[in-house]
């Protein structure tokens, strides 16, 4: 565990900064950028990296869904339901990290960034589910109010066994790699499970608190979380999500889609690297 | 409906109960964890900068767990017993996490 100077704290502050604006921008957690920093430039060992990473994904979960209760927006019996898949998921992920190798889990990393790279640039021109007003929502789907169309949106779930396997394996590999894991749920969940893309993304949020706290408990008995360090990247995460929600509408999002995924395809390659070695 | 209000949806007083639980929680854990952070900076990693950083650390983990549990008294006092267990569950999952922190901790 690398010694805590003042230096450093403020490198992993100004990092949770750009992660967690650059992820309020992109409907992601930041997780997915600020792991391979910690780990890769920084040189803390993945687990490390992973445990504060998802000590950033448990605030930005809670101060997100916190500001969006009251609005129907989040669909609780849904995420609640899907919770038992992720947790389940997190848990064994969590339990696994502690017994793989590090190049096993960068190699992973790799894996897994280079295919949120492509589903980034696959869903540029971001589709909506066609909906019926008069249908009924059934137990678990939705119904909310949508301001700037000035409609009520309802929408039912489908194929639900699909949406529990996403949220299985979005579970594990969260607490394996440090990420929220929104970015496997939420265009299986939009694309196939009939959810609107903003309820499937306030329902995903509302849930990776929960999927990464059970990871996080692993890592943090285990001696792997840093407070110090853990503090700084979640008070920078905080501000930079803040900043992002809050200027992040002005921003056109398509160019910086673009170049994320072209960071991403770049950190899928460096972890593909050092995991290789 | 009426002009003196409405009777709040079962799922509307959930969503007020989970909304105040990660309000306080994410208030807290920020607030120890800006201060720890200041007075670690300010003089070295102290006591009760020590203190303040384990706790916020804490609490901010905490925070979804209580969040599951307010879920629970709410599906139990609206007698919704399929979402009651599931949630149930999700806490179960969440104690096993626990537990194996505890182990990996030896205080087990």
């Amino acid at each position: 565990m690398p010694v805590v100077t003042a230096s450093l704290a403020s490198i992993i502050f100004t990092a949770g900064v750009i992660s967690g604006s650059l992820g309020a921008l992109l409907g992601l957690g930041g997780g997915v950028f600020l792991v391979p920093f910690l780990n890769l430039v920084l040189g803390f060992p993945f687990t490390a990296a992973a445990a504060i990473s998802l000590t950033t994904v448990i605030a930005t979960s809670s101060s997100v869904s916190a500001g969006r209760t009251g609005k129907q927006l989040i669909n609780m019996r849904l995420g609640m339901l899907l919770e038992v898949a992720t947790a389940g998921g997190s848990f064994l992920g969590g339990l696994t990290a502690q017994f793989v190798a590090q190049s096993v889990l960068q190699t992973l990393f790799g894996v897994v960034a280079a295919v949120v790279a492509v589903i980034m640039l696959s869903r540029l021109r971001r589709r909506n589910v066609i909906l019926d007003p008069g249908a009924s929502p059934g137990v678990l789907g939705g119904r909310y109010y949508e301001e700037e169309s000035r409609t009520t949106v309802t929408y039912r779930v489908k194929r639900l066994p699909l949406a529990m396997a996403a949220s299985f394996v979005a579970g594990n590999v969260s607490s394996l790699l440090g990420i929220g894991g929104g970015i496997i749920k939420v265009p299986i969940l939009n694309a196939w499970c009939g959810i609107p893309l903003r309820a499937a993304a306030a329902t995903s949020a509302f849930m990776i608190g929960v999927t990464a706290t059970a990871g996080a408990l692993i890592y943090y008995g285990r001696g792997q979380l840093e407070p110090a360090l853990a503090a700084v990247a979640v008070l920078g995460v905080q501000l930079g999500s803040w900043g992002g929600m809050r200027f992040g509408a002005a921003a056109s999002s398509k160019w910086l889609k673009i170049l994320m995924a072209i960071v991403l395809l770049v950190v899928a390659v460096m972890m593909f690297v050092r995991g290789g070695r | 409906m009426t002009s003196g209000g409405r009777q709040e949806s079962a799922s509307e007083r959930l969503e007020r109960a989970v909304g105040v639980v990660l309000r306080a929680g994410v208030t807290t854990s920020t607030v120890c964890l800006a201060v720890g952070a200041a007075w670690a900076l300010a003089t070295g990693e102290s006591g009760p900068a020590r203190v303040l950083l384990q706790t916020g650390i804490l609490v901010l983990l905490l925070t979804p767990v209580a969040r599951v549990v307010v879920s629970i008294a709410q599906y139990v006092s609206e007698r919704d017993w399929p979402f009651a267990t599931l949630t149930t569950i999700v806490l179960v999952e969440l104690l096993a996490s626990a537990v194996a922190a505890l182990v990996f901790n030896k205080r087990l």
